[in-house]
């Protein structure tokens, strides 16, 4: 592995686990309510369309067919809250590639290194696809090992169609955030952007089936490829995934290109 | 023997402020050159736009016969920035070792016998680090791969004394080794000792490069002079380079412009008792360069 890579890696060790172990608590603690969810369906689905007026149960996915395995998985892991915390995650490390050296001035030296500025940035993005591919790995393993000891009955591969999607999705925000911070040096710019079309693009796709301008806008929701294709049921939808792919693609070659035409830390 | 540094017409603005005007300078091969000026002069730009940290407004410029852009050269470099930012949970000598490795590895031993010589601490964690420590630890990454070309920015702010000491001993070696150092600063103190020449830069303009022992004959050197008895101050008046005398009793106070000559041989014929003469102060040769721009500004346009 590059030198670089390791020590992006090494610099994102003890966030990285504070994540990790996050993100795997929060989907953990979730898909554990299961059982009780199993037992009384009638219950939990009334309360579930009682609780939440029409509106905000359309931004949570709908909330149909909770007290199923994939409903039910699909509602409290992949719905919202997991990609969103994952989503905080991405940004918040990919800030820690440029712009927050570049503002506290670390970045000066590095930029000295006999290491062409093209390559700086494509083993800082590489740093942190890894990274985001070890919180994914972890939180993988664990749904999947929870997930049958509670029964809910949902084959392995199509958890992996899902957590690909989310991986994708996460990687994707994370590689805009980087790319602000590459092309402007400033994080809090960076967070925002990223944060802004995250939340944007989710409420986009939610509300896309009743309002007819969301469904046009949600071809630039990347929600929308991360969603559409169900993967929980349906498996690998390879087409949107790849879309999700070549936006990320697209984004670090202008993270590269902007990065390395600008003055640094000025 | 190729130039180190050769700029020609290097010009840096940001947005409307000007960072540097065409600055043209050439640093040779195995020389120590010291780069003056107050704080914003553009010191700082100068040695950012060598390291390909910034890019120039207008100009060239080639450090080691290559373009700044080439990463390939500053690995022949050693760098210590003006503000050193380190921090982390990362001990010192893991990042040293982070560096030494990206650059293509240090000698063994290398980076503890520097961190001895300048009493570092290298068990502790960067953000953990006092302001002299960093900069130690600045200087051990600099000179540790014995690059051919050391880029120093205020190398000695935050050493204590003894540690400059020992530092200025570091350069001297570099030198004797033949390779080549520029280190800037604003005062000239902490370079005329081990500098061949020096650059002296004002509002992002090169005002002029001499060499050391030019540059402290030009120097404008306060003096005084007690001697056993009352002087008479015909004694002293007119004499050449001395300005701002002033006899009170048996004490004689003016300053020189370049050598102390004249006044030496006059105050001979008196008995001396005491004598007082201030180094030369970098502010004031600022003020000679300055008023000479000045004396000269109208004639040109």
């Amino acid at each position: 592995m590059p030198l670089l890579v390791r020590k992006t890696l090494r610099d994102y060790r003890r966030a990285l686990i504070g994540w990790t172990i996050g993100i795997c608590l929060f989907s953990g603690m979730y898909t554990s309510f299961f059982p009780q969810m199993r037992e009384n369906p009638d219950f939990y689905s009334q309360a579930a369309l009682a609780k939440y007026p029409d509106g905000v149960r359309k931004l949570m996915g709908g909330l149909e067919n909770i007290t199923s395995g994939t409903g039910f998985l699909q509602a409290v892991v992949y719905q919202l809250f997991v990609p969103l915390l994952f989503t905080m995650c991405a940004v918040v490390l990919a800030n820690r590639a440029l712009a927050a050296p570049e503002e506290s001035g670390t970045l000066e030296l590095t930029l000295t290194l006999p290491v062409d500025r093209k390559r700086l940035v494509l083993e800082r993005f590489a740093g942190l696809a890894v990274a985001l591919l070890v919180v994914a790995v972890v939180s993988l393993a664990v749904l999947a090992i929870l997930g049958s000891a509670v029964g809910l009955d949902v084959s392995f591969d199509r958890i992996l169609a899902a957590h690909t999607g989310l991986y994708l999705l996460v990687l994707l925000f994370g590689t805009l955030a980087l790319a602000v911070g590459a092309a402007t040096g400033k994080k809090a710019l960076a967070m925002s952007v990223a944060g802004a079309y995250a939340v944007v693009g989710y409420v986009v796709n939610a509300l896309s089936a009743d309002v007819e301008v969301m469904k046009w806008l949600n071809v630039f929701s990347p929600f929308h490829y991360y969603s559409e294709g169900n993967p929980l049921v349906n498996g690998f939808p390879i087409g949107d995934y790849l879309v999700l792919l070549a936006a990320t693609a697209v984004l670090t070659l202008t993270a590269v290109l902007s990065f390395d035409r600008r003055d640094v830390g000025v | 023997m190729t130039a180190v540094v050769e700029t020609e017409g290097l010009t840096k603005f940001y947005g409307k402020r000007r960072g540097l005007e065409d600055l043209t300078l050439e640093i040779h091969p195995g020389e120590v050159f010291g780069y003056l000026g107050p704080n914003g002069a553009g010191k700082t730009t100068t040695i950012r736009l060598l390291l390909d940290v910034i890019r120039p407004t207008r100009g060239l410029a080639r450090v080691l016969g290559a373009d700044p852009r080439d990463a390939a050269i500053r690995g022949r470099i050693g760098y210590l920035p003006g503000e050193l930012a380190l921090e982390g949970r990362e001990k010192a000598s893991e990042y040293l070792e982070f560096l030494a490795g990206v650059r293509g590895g240090v000698a063994k031993g290398r980076i503890e016998a520097l961190a001895e010589r300048l009493e570092a601490d290298l068990s502790v964690r960067m953000g953990q680090l006092s302001k002299g420590n960093k900069q130690k630890v600045g200087l051990i990454q600099a000179f540790m791969h014995e690059p051919e070309f050391l880029i120093l920015d205020e190398p000695t702010s935050g050493l204590d004394p003894l540690v400059q000491q020992e530092f200025l001993a570091m350069v001297r070696e570099v030198r004797t080794a033949g390779r080549t150092v520029l280190m800037s600063s604003h005062v000239l103190a902490e370079v005329e000792h081990v500098s061949d020449r020096v650059g002296i830069v004002r509002r992002g303009r090169l005002v002029a490069v001499e060499d050391i022992a030019a540059l402290r004959e030009k120097a404008v050197r306060k003096v005084e002079l007690h001697f056993d008895a009352p002087v008479p101050e015909e004694a002293f008046r007119d004499l050449p380079g001395v300005r701002e005398l002033k006899v009170e009793g048996a004490s004689l106070r003016c300053t020189i412009d370049g050598r102390p000559d004249a006044l030496i041989k006059a105050a001979a014929r008196f008995t001396v008792v005491h004598m007082v003469s201030a180094e030369p102060d970098l502010e004031e040769i600022f003020l000679t360069y300055y008023s000479e721009d000045v004396h000269h500004a109208p004639v040109g346009a």
